[in-house]
């Protein structure tokens, strides 16, 4: 099969079924056999006059990052999809509504602005809804009617998906949708004969894996369940909504208990309790919550209580820009909150890690006593990927817990000083093993203890404890033949799949360009990356923040300056933009 | 938007050149043309020739869609207008955009005629106008062995000369209604039927074409006279008629084509017909004439846009090739060729 | 509880029915269209006949040849909404299907006393006569000829119109106890002042029967005929013959009439020739399609200058023409082209380019062709008791403008005679619930009529109907596409959320966000001034003229705030009537 990479927009006005449609279109392309890798956007306000998109690349490889170009696009609404039209790929298709409820001037209809190689397809969504199904509300389903026939998939894939998504809202909801994308499928099978593309009909005997089309946030839920998590507290806030509602729904089912708190503090709180009881315990919030937090992550970090903290990243500071993404929380995961408080933080980079990280964290906290942060952010969360079933290794799920040697004698230290600084800890209940825990700085039994040596004793001791952290956490990933690099490309998060993409084309091109993964912001590989450094030409590090917050951090492990590309635009940054940065410093 | 907007509808020879000289003569102007089809600007003549395989698909255009945009045309390609508004000054477009113009030049052409008494029989009937249909033609013959030619047009024979060329057998239905360039008489009729017969064409003329019924996919029974035969494919070619249907609620002057005067005014300001679909009054053959072949589009187009910016040109009356069919006059120069 | 019946003789009512039934409001006669098709639908022929018989006494005539004004303004036809229902052929349809029992109305008021002579018994004077009639007037129909039904009988070829349908209905109207005398030309075999003495009033309705003459060379030769004289001959069985070329002058329906008798005769080449265009034709779509199906040609941009031949006509000299400017109305006169002469051979030329009313002996004042003059709006002549109506008074109309206006004289005999009113128009509302009618029904083609295939089998005979009619099921899908334009939707902004649910699932732009809603003198709403600022919306408002009825909007609302009212313009007898 020739290889596969195209995107498809579905853009509409909030009401049209665009997030649905572009639900449907990601799981047909998923049972297809298909990679995908979808984004969706919409408006921050609830039934708003505002623009959806959803953006969707689907191929046969590996997609790893959304592409900036769109092959498709399906408008359910050409006001809106006007603004999609300058994304288009020469000759790509456009799949619109010829039959809109009214007339319009010119200049308000998609095929007023469209290149003349541009191939429409006019199909009368509303109209053959409603002939169909009796209601126009089905359009949605109509246009991927259209869509199916126009690139040759096969009907039953997407009446597959459809009996899926609807059969629980009734019979007469999944006719009326079925219908309605029959209409579609039928009135283009006649419509377009001549012109049908087919350029997505799936391999008929290829074996395919069973794939699941997840999101960041259901991976990180899915991983906590996974992870025997017992308790949930949370405060709804975009974009970590979605692991709340995801977990009040299953964590019950598993015997567990979702809190929705009254704020983010008690959030935290209430998470550092349960630990301090001795089980697993985790709160998502973004931005403007892990503020409210920061103040009991340390005590957390002070009291040697471990957590696990997902921040979902978003567009800020303050409240921001609630429904974009961006990377602007890695000084505050990292160094925000009061005191010399070191933690661990990571960052998954795709929805595969953000199960696997999410699982791991949980270890990471119990072995380390200390709060976990799990740096996602808005795109992460919400993209849609296909993945094999992520399943978590016995290993993963081991108890991380050291806890005191019960044939120990005499007094118990709970903050004992040890080489590795982890002292082993008790949890209340058990028999002889009776502490103090305070948020004051204290000695090895834990009672209050102010002196000079002591604090700086202790400082130290945390410090050395999350130090050794680095021997759990992933180190960081290079994508190269290794040797000399003209130029490398450091990142994390979201952000790393578009800087792989970009490296990967720069290296079929032959050229000596390599990527650095790195998950474990906090503590880091220090010599590691400074080893991937000394042997390139100029580092580049793409981040979604204005002010180059990892280069901020890393920066100074490179002997000279490292070349920075800061995105403050509330979108996911598309490989081409890095591959040009890359273009532009191998010229200099 | 306060520049003159001048709207061309129909990508042919007649539309090209009109909305070219518009963008010469006129550079301020919006200039915006409009095509129903989706291809770019090809020579329809040569479509038999690509159907014969002779010449590639790149060999028929004589401009891409691309090219448009260099020179400040807006091509709408793919898009149909559907009505026109001439005391507005609008047109609608089959996605329900209304254009406002402040010039309008209609160069739709012409499309396949088949006759009423033919119509029941026209799902069983192909015709060959476009590109599009070229290419039917083509992914359909290769599976047929035998084709009929009903009508006896001047594309009819160069389809013929192509299928001829494939190795088909050819079955030609001379029909007396068919669009000859000369008034048809039986010595024509005998004419051109002894010229299809030493092709090897069995040539039918003077009988009545009973019944056509679908027998399997490839194969219609065909009862003419008192013979029975089965064809694979069936082409109808009793030429073109202006292609104006769709302004039938327009209020624009319509008999066959689009009634213009010798200077190609519809009689509304501003609003122009031109190439196929015009049908002229010329005073100075005092008749009505409409105008066919390639260069004789070209240089009607040329002259509306010209008229339109102004100009009150008469277009040129080749009388030595007026040719009468059903009362009007027809002027050609190309099919001398054939 | 039953829902209140309100009717209303509001002006703003009338125009609401004017503007939103556009059906109703076309139609001459003002026929309930909506409620005679939603009777058949509910398979209720009998009243969906009834229905169409209060307005117009010939359904089963009109549902054949009527002209059909109120298609060209169904909504159904609208630019974006595909064909308009055929609305004729349903009205046929409830013809055929009824049972076939006889719908005579008796009388309906006590007799009056007074009597009323009618002549003519064409389509405006059966109308009147039986207006009058059924109010309690004593009615006596003279016609000259020695059938009744004027051209119904003499003017429609029998391929169109059959004549059991035509006795059938002429019976009914008889039936309501009118007295008919055939045979007796008034002004001829009575005298007009006998008449005038013997009754209170009396309506002259004797049509146009005098055919328009070309003037030109050759127009008396052998094988030149009067169209009407022609379809007359052919009515009354006799069968001329024309030979194998047969060229008509003309563009009406009796044009298209005589073309289509030509080839019933034996006639192999026919043509119409046309001064203007097809496009200008008056004659509707499927006869002018039917027409050249059947083999016939038609010629236009032509003018006819002689008639050539030497003793038998050998062929016709035309010169073109050409549409000049255009009028006002969008048509244009044509002028002929000097020096553009030519000619088409022929063995029969048949002149049908109309006719005119033919004068006869009468008192009262006449203009300048010998013609009783008369007030259209009164229908009054310089002699008290003397009305004319119908093609006499008007020119050539069509059968159901020649009935409307039957019908309106004979309101104004009655009205004049006893200084009472019978009927009136009134506007009829009623609080109703949402129809069974599916918005997938919009979108059902139009159902063409069946006719005689193939179309050689229409030649053996002079008789046999080319339209054979619906079949229940044709009709009852044909029924289905009405939107019910009777039907008033209205949202209720009291209780109304602007949630904009209506909005979305709208077929077209029929609810509308406003600022501002405009009105008339009276009331009446006559548009809406749009916003698309959340701050201006002041209203959320169904477009009457833009709904299509569909129901979606109901259905969806979540507050129930969307209410359907029927609203029917229908007469009503005064209750004043004696």
């Amino acid at each position: 099969m020739p290889k596969v990479d195209i995107t498809i927009e579905v853009c509409g006005m909030s009401g049209d079924g665009t997030i649905a449609a572009g639900g449907l279109l990601n799981a047909a392309m998923s049972e297809a056999g298909f990679s995908v890798l979808a984004f969706d956007s919409y408006p921050a306000e609830i039934r708003g006059f505002g623009r959806c998109v959803t953006r969707s690349r689907i191929g046969n490889e590996e997609m790893l990052a959304l592409a900036e170009k769109t092959h498709v696009l399906i408008s359910l609404d050409d006001e809106q999809s006007r603004s999609r039209i300058p994304f288009l790929e020469k000759g790509a298709a456009v799949i619109f509504d010829n039959k809109p409820p009214s007339y319009v001037g010119e200049g308000h209809a998609i095929p007023a602005h469209v290149e003349p190689d541009i191939n429409l397809f006019g199909i009368p969504f509303s109209d053959l809804a409603a002939e169909a199904s009796g209601s126009t509300r089905g359009r949605n389903l109509t246009a991927l009617g259209g869509f199916a026939v126009i690139f040759g998939l096969p009907p039953e894939i997407f009446r597959h998906v459809i009996q899926k998504k609807f059969a629980p809202k009734g019979e007469k909801v999944l006719q009326a949708n079925l219908m309605s994308f029959d209409a579609g499928y039928n009135f283009a099978m006649t419509a377009f004969e001549d012109r049908l593309l087919k350029i997505l009909t799936p391999p008929e005997t290829e074996e395919k894996t069973e794939k699941l089309l997840l999101s960041g946030n259901v991976a990180i839920a899915q991983g906590a369940l996974d992870a025997n998590l017992k308790l949930y507290f949370g405060y709804p806030i975009t974009p970590a909504t979605p692991i709340l509602e995801y977990l009040a729904k299953a964590l019950p089912e598993k015997g567990g208990k979702v809190l929705q708190m009254e704020d983010e503090i008690s959030s935290i709180g209430a998470v550092l309790g349960c630990y301090y009881a001795g089980q697993r315990a985790m709160t998502a919030t973004s931005g403007p919550g892990f503020a409210l937090m920061t103040e009991l992550i340390t005590h957390g970090i002070m009291a040697e209580i471990p957590a696990v903290i997902i921040d979902a990243q978003r567009g800020g500071p303050a409240t921001g820009l609630p429904t974009k993404t961006e990377q602007s929380d890695l000084h505050a995961a990292v160094f925000g909150g009061p005191g010399d408080s070191p933690r661990i933080v990571i960052a998954p980079t795709n929805v595969t890690e953000c199960y696997e990280y999410t699982v791991k964290s949980f270890q990471l906290a119990e072995k380390y006593q200390t709060p976990v942060i799990v740096l996602t952010d808005f795109f992460l969360d919400n993209r849609v990927e296909n993945v094999p079933m992520p399943q978590a290794s016995k290993e993963a799920l081991k108890d991380g817990n050291i806890y005191p040697d019960p044939s120990a004698k005499g007094p118990y230290n709970r903050f004992e000083l040890t080489e590795s600084g982890i002292s082993p800890r008790a949890v209340p209940g058990m028999e002889d093993f009776m502490f103090t825990t305070t948020g004051l700085e204290h000695s090895e039994s834990g009672g209050p203890n102010y002196t000079p040596e002591n604090h700086m004793q202790f400082s130290e001791k945390r410090h050395r404890k999350i130090q050794g952290a680095l021997e759990d956490l992933s180190i960081p990933k290079e994508f190269s033949k290794g040797g000399s690099l003209d130029v490398g490309v450091i990142s994390w998060g979201s952000t790393f799949g578009s800087a792989l993409e970009a490296v990967q084309k720069e290296q079929e091109k032959g050229l000596k360009v390599g990527a650095l993964k790195i998950t474990s912001l906090f503590p880091f590989h220090d010599e590691i990356i400074r080893g991937f450094m000394e042997r390139c030409g100029e580092v580049l590090i793409p981040e979604l923040n204005f002010q180059g917050q990892l280069a901020n951090l890393i920066g100074h492990l490179h002997r000279k300056d490292v070349v920075r590309i800061n995105q403050a635009t509330g979108k996911p940054i598309p490989a081409s933009i890095i591959l040009e940065k890359i273009e532009e410093v191998l010229k200099a | 938007m306060s520049e003159e907007h001048f709207v061309v509808i129909g990508n042919g020879p007649a539309g090209n050149q009109a909305a070219q000289t518009l963008k010469e003569k006129a550079p301020e102007a919006r200039v915006t043309l409009i095509s129903k089809e989706r291809e770019g600007y090809y020579k329809p003549c040569l479509l038999p020739e690509y159907m014969a395989g002779k010449i590639s698909e790149d060999q028929i255009y004589l401009s891409t869609v691309d090219a448009y945009k260099e020179k400040g045309i807006k091509l709408r390609s793919g898009q149909e207008v559907v009505d026109v508004k001439p005391r507005r000054r609008e047109i609608v477009l089959d996605h329900k955009e209304v254009l406002r113009f402040d010039g309008l030049i209609l160069a739709v052409g012409g499309r396949p005629r088949i006759p009423e008494p033919l119509l029941v029989f026209r799902d069983l009937m192909m015709t060959l106008k476009t590109l599009e249909d070229a290419k039917t033609w083509i992914e359909k013959i290769s599976r047929v062995d035998r084709v009929l030619i009903i009508g006896g047009d001047l594309t009819s024979l160069a389809v013929t000369k192509a299928l001829i060329a494939l190795g088909k057998e050819v079955y030609f239905m001379l029909d007396e209604n068919a669009f000859w360039p000369l008034r048809c008489n039986d010595d024509m009729f005998q004419d051109v039927s002894d010229r299809l017969s030493k092709r090897g064409v069995k040539t039918f003329y003077n009988c009545k074409l009973n019944s056509m019924a679908q027998r399997s996919e490839h194969a219609v029974e065909v009862r003419v006279g008192d013979d029975i035969f089965e064809a694979g494919l069936i082409g109808a070619f009793f030429g073109l008629v202006p292609n104006v249907g769709f302004l039938a609620r327009s209020g624009l002057p319509l008999d066959r084509g689009l009634l213009v005067n010798e200077t190609l005014n519809t009689g509304f300001e501003g609003i122009y017909a031109t190439g196929d679909c015009a049908q002229v009054f010329h005073p100075e053959i005092r008749d009505y004439w409409v105008s066919i072949g390639h260069d004789n589009a070209k240089a009607l187009g040329r002259t509306a846009a010209l008229n339109l910016l102004g100009e009150r040109r008469p277009v040129d009356v080749a009388t030595e090739s007026l040719f009468d069919v059903q009362g009007i006059k027809v002027n050609t120069s190309w099919w001398m060729e054939f | 509880m039953p829902n209140p019946v309100i009717y209303s003789k509001e002006p703003e009512d009338f125009y609401y029915m004017d503007v939103n039934v556009p059906c109703q409001s076309a139609c001459p006669a003002l026929t309930n269209i909506p409620a005679y098709i939603r009777a058949l639908y509910e398979e209720n022929f009998g009243r969906s006949y009834e229905i169409n018989r209060m307005a117009n006494i010939f359904p089963g005539v009109l549902g054949r040849i009527c002209s059909r004004p109120c298609e060209a303004k169904c909504r159904h036809g609208e630019a974006e909404l595909g064909r308009p229902v055929n609305i004729c052929h349903i009205k046929r349809s409830a013809a055929d299907l009824r049972d076939r029992v006889s719908s005579s109305v008796k009388r309906i008021f006590s007799p009056t006393g007074k009597s009323v002579a009618v002549i003519g018994s064409g389509p405006a004077g059966l109308a009147a006569a039986h207006d009058l009639s059924t109010i309690g007037f004593s009615v006596t129909v003279f016609e000259a000829l020695d059938h009744p039904g004027g051209m119904l009988r003499y003017g429609i070829p029998e391929f169109r119109l059959p004549r059991e349908i035509l006795a059938t209905e002429i019976d009914q109207i008889l039936g309501s106890g009118i007295t008919l005398k055939t045979g007796i030309k008034v002004g001829t075999d009575v005298p007009m002042e006998d008449l005038m003495t013997g009754h209170d009033a009396v309506l002259v309705s004797t049509g146009c029967y005098e055919p328009n003459q070309l003037n030109i060379p050759g127009e008396t030769m052998p094988g030149v005929y009067s169209g009407l004289q022609f379809m007359m001959d052919i009515c009354a069985g006799q069968m001329p013959d024309l030979g194998k070329r047969v060229l008509v002058l003309g563009a009406g329906f009796t044009a298209f009439d005589c073309v289509r008798s030509a080839l019933r005769l034996g006639a192999e080449e026919v043509a119409v020739c046309l001064r203007r265009t097809e496009e200008d034709l008056t004659v509707t779509e499927d006869e002018i399609f039917e027409t050249k199906r059947e083999g016939v040609k038609i010629h236009s941009l032509m003018v006819s200058r002689r008639i050539m031949g030497n003793g038998v006509v050998e062929g016709v000299e035309f010169m073109r023409t050409r549409p000049g400017e255009l009028r006002p109305d969008g048509k244009s006169e044509v002028t002929p082209i000097e020096g553009s002469e030519f000619t088409l051979p022929t063995d029969a030329v048949i002149v049908a380019t109309g006719q005119r009313p033919q004068p006869f002996d009468t008192p009262g004042d006449k203009n300048n062709h010998g013609l009783l003059q008369a007030d259209s709006a009164s229908f009054r002549t310089s002699l008290p008791g003397l009305y004319v109506t119908g093609d006499y008074l008007t020119g050539p109309s069509t059968v159901i403008e020649a009935v409307a206006m039957g019908r309106k004289a004979a309101e104004r005999i009655a009205r004049d005679l006893t200084d009472q009113p019978f009927r009136e128009k009134v506007v009829r509302l009623e609080d109703t619930l949402i129809t069974d009618r599916q918005r997938a029904w919009d979108f059902l083609p139009r159902q063409e009529m069946p006719t005689i295939e193939p179309v050689e089998d229409r030649f053996t005979g002079m008789t046999g109907e080319v339209e054979t009619g619906y079949s229940p099921d044709l009709a009852e899908t044909e029924s289905k596409r009405c939107y019910l334009c009777y039907l008033h939707y209205e949202i209720d902004l009291n209780r109304c959320i602007y949630c904009r649910y209506c909005i979305d699932v709208a077929p077209r732009d029929c609810i509308k966000l406003v600022d501002r809603i405009e009105t008339n003198t009276s009331g009446a709403i006559t548009g809406f001034e749009e916003t698309s600022n959340w701050e201006d919306v002041n209203a959320i408002v169904i477009d009457n003229t833009r709904c299509i009825r569909c129901g979606e909007c109901m259905r969806v609302c979540p507050v129930d705030c969307i209410s359907v009212t029927r609203v029917e313009l229908t007469e009503r007898m005064n209750e004043k009537g004696i």
